[in-house]
């Protein structure tokens, strides 16, 4: 195959070049997102779910509750943070990172709190059916499924270079917000059972973001 | 230290350091002034980066040809994301994520080629007469000359650029002076009344 000498090539580019504007920042569109997000889902709990039966499931274990929820929320928030970042060329890939510290946290902080209900309840779980750990599995989809499109919208502005952790980052902050809000829809305590269910949901998501990769964020037509 | 003393040698009466900074500025100001359409400054980034990219390419690939691919490449990938530069950020963190992520891919495809193709020359030949496995045929040159005898100066020439020597409508345009749109309305009028001509000519 002839190749087009560079010349030419930039001429053919540069032929009708069209102005073009200017991306914000990663920090500045993912507080953006993050916002809207946080708005959505701030309405959905106040009209959807019953707060005074959230407390009176957690009375006596609001710490590791806080931390669990705050350790969900820093892993969302730094996931889709992350993902903006490492859409755009040449900036801090640190950013990749960064959710994994929360992450562990979440994942330290939640088997503790089974843990503890364990043990209370004798060692032998909380008693819960197997059977009711779907509902947490259909919301963690269902949310991801509905929340997913606009961020991954907003994440394919940049046209990412390197598709496949972009994909990954925002599906992992799109399910790790997703686990944090049904916290407040969940109607027992968290058993082990439980927990690897909200895990195998989070990875389900990550998985198809994963696959999606390139078809979703650079699969349309570009701004150029 | 004396490694040092080199890096710090003078380029045209400046330290290297102060010439690096004012080439960030001057393409930060060039890509920038192409974000709101300027075509002469988007040329002149286009090219003055080339050097630089070719350099990060050589680093990442195995020869020239594949360097030089990567070059292209990274032009077009430069076009379709040059709105993802923030102005007043250092233009080359950006070209070298670019670069190295389109050797990266260059890389890739090469290993998946190679893992699935392999090379028979063999394979390419249909007959056992050496001679019939010819691409070339000897006669072709005269057949190819009686059949454009008929057609304009300009219609020979398009045919004789894209069809023949296979060259891009771009290259035979910037060759022949001719546009690109005046080579394709040519060619096709040329392989039409060449059509014509055969047709008449099996008829007879």
């Amino acid at each position: 195959m002839t190749r087009l000498p560079h010349t030419l090539l930039i001429e053919e580019l540069t032929a009708d070049v069209r102005p073009v504007r200017p991306l914000a920042s990663p920090l500045r569109r993912a507080a953006s997102t993050l916002m809207a997000l946080a708005l959505v889902a701030t309405l959905a709990v106040l009209v959807a779910s019953n707060l005074t039966q959230f407390r009176s499931l957690h009375a006596g274990r609001e710490v590791l509750l806080m931390l669990e929820m705050a350790a969900m929320l820093a892993t969302g928030a730094l996931a889709i943070t992350g993902a903006f970042f490492a859409s755009v060329p040449g900036r801090a890939r640190g950013w990749l990172l960064a959710p994994l510290p929360f992450f562990a946290a979440w994942l330290l902080f939640s088997g503790t709190g089974c843990y503890n209900l364990m043990i209370s309840n004798g060692g032998t779980g909380s008693g819960q059916p197997s059977g009711d750990s779907t509902h947490c599995l259909l919301f963690i989809l269902g949310v991801s499924a509905l929340l997913a499109p606009a961020v991954i919208w907003r994440l394919s502005r940049a046209a990412p270079i390197d598709p496949l952790p972009v994909a990954l980052l925002g599906g992992l902050g799109v399910a790790a917000l997703s686990a944090f809000l049904l916290q407040f829809f969940h109607p027992f305590a968290v058993t082990f059972l439980d927990l690897g269910v909200h895990l195998a949901a989070i990875l389900l998501v990550v998985g198809v973001t994963g696959l999606l990769n390139r078809r979703a964020l650079i699969g349309r037509k570009l701004p150029v | 230290m004396a490694a040092r003393l080199e890096v710090d040698l003078l380029k045209d009466g400046k330290p290297l350091t102060v010439a690096r900074a004012a080439i960030n500025a001057d393409w930060s100001a060039l890509l920038t002034a192409a974000q709101a359409g300027d075509a002469d400054a988007y040329r002149r980034f286009l090219g003055a980066v080339v050097p630089f990219v070719r350099t990060v390419a050589r680093r990442r690939c195995w020869s020239e040809d594949q360097a030089e691919d990567v070059v292209q490449d990274v032009l077009l990938t430069i076009h379709r994301v040059r709105h993802t530069y923030e102005p007043g950020r250092p233009v080359k963190p950006w070209l070298t994520a670019i670069t190295v992520r389109r050797a990266i891919d260059a890389t890739r495809k090469r290993g998946r080629v190679s893992a699935r193709e392999v090379f028979d020359e063999h394979a390419y030949e249909t007959f056992a007469d050496p001679g019939a496995n010819q691409e070339v045929d000897k006669d072709a040159p005269k057949i190819l000359a009686g059949m454009t005898a008929g057609l304009t100066r300009g219609q020979k020439e398009a045919i004789d650029l894209v069809k023949v020597k296979e060259m891009s409508l771009a290259e035979a345009s910037a060759f022949s002076g001719q546009t690109v749109a005046s080579l394709k309305v040519n060619i096709h009028r040329a392989i039409k009344k060449m059509r014509l001509d055969l047709l008449g000519k099996s008829s007879e």
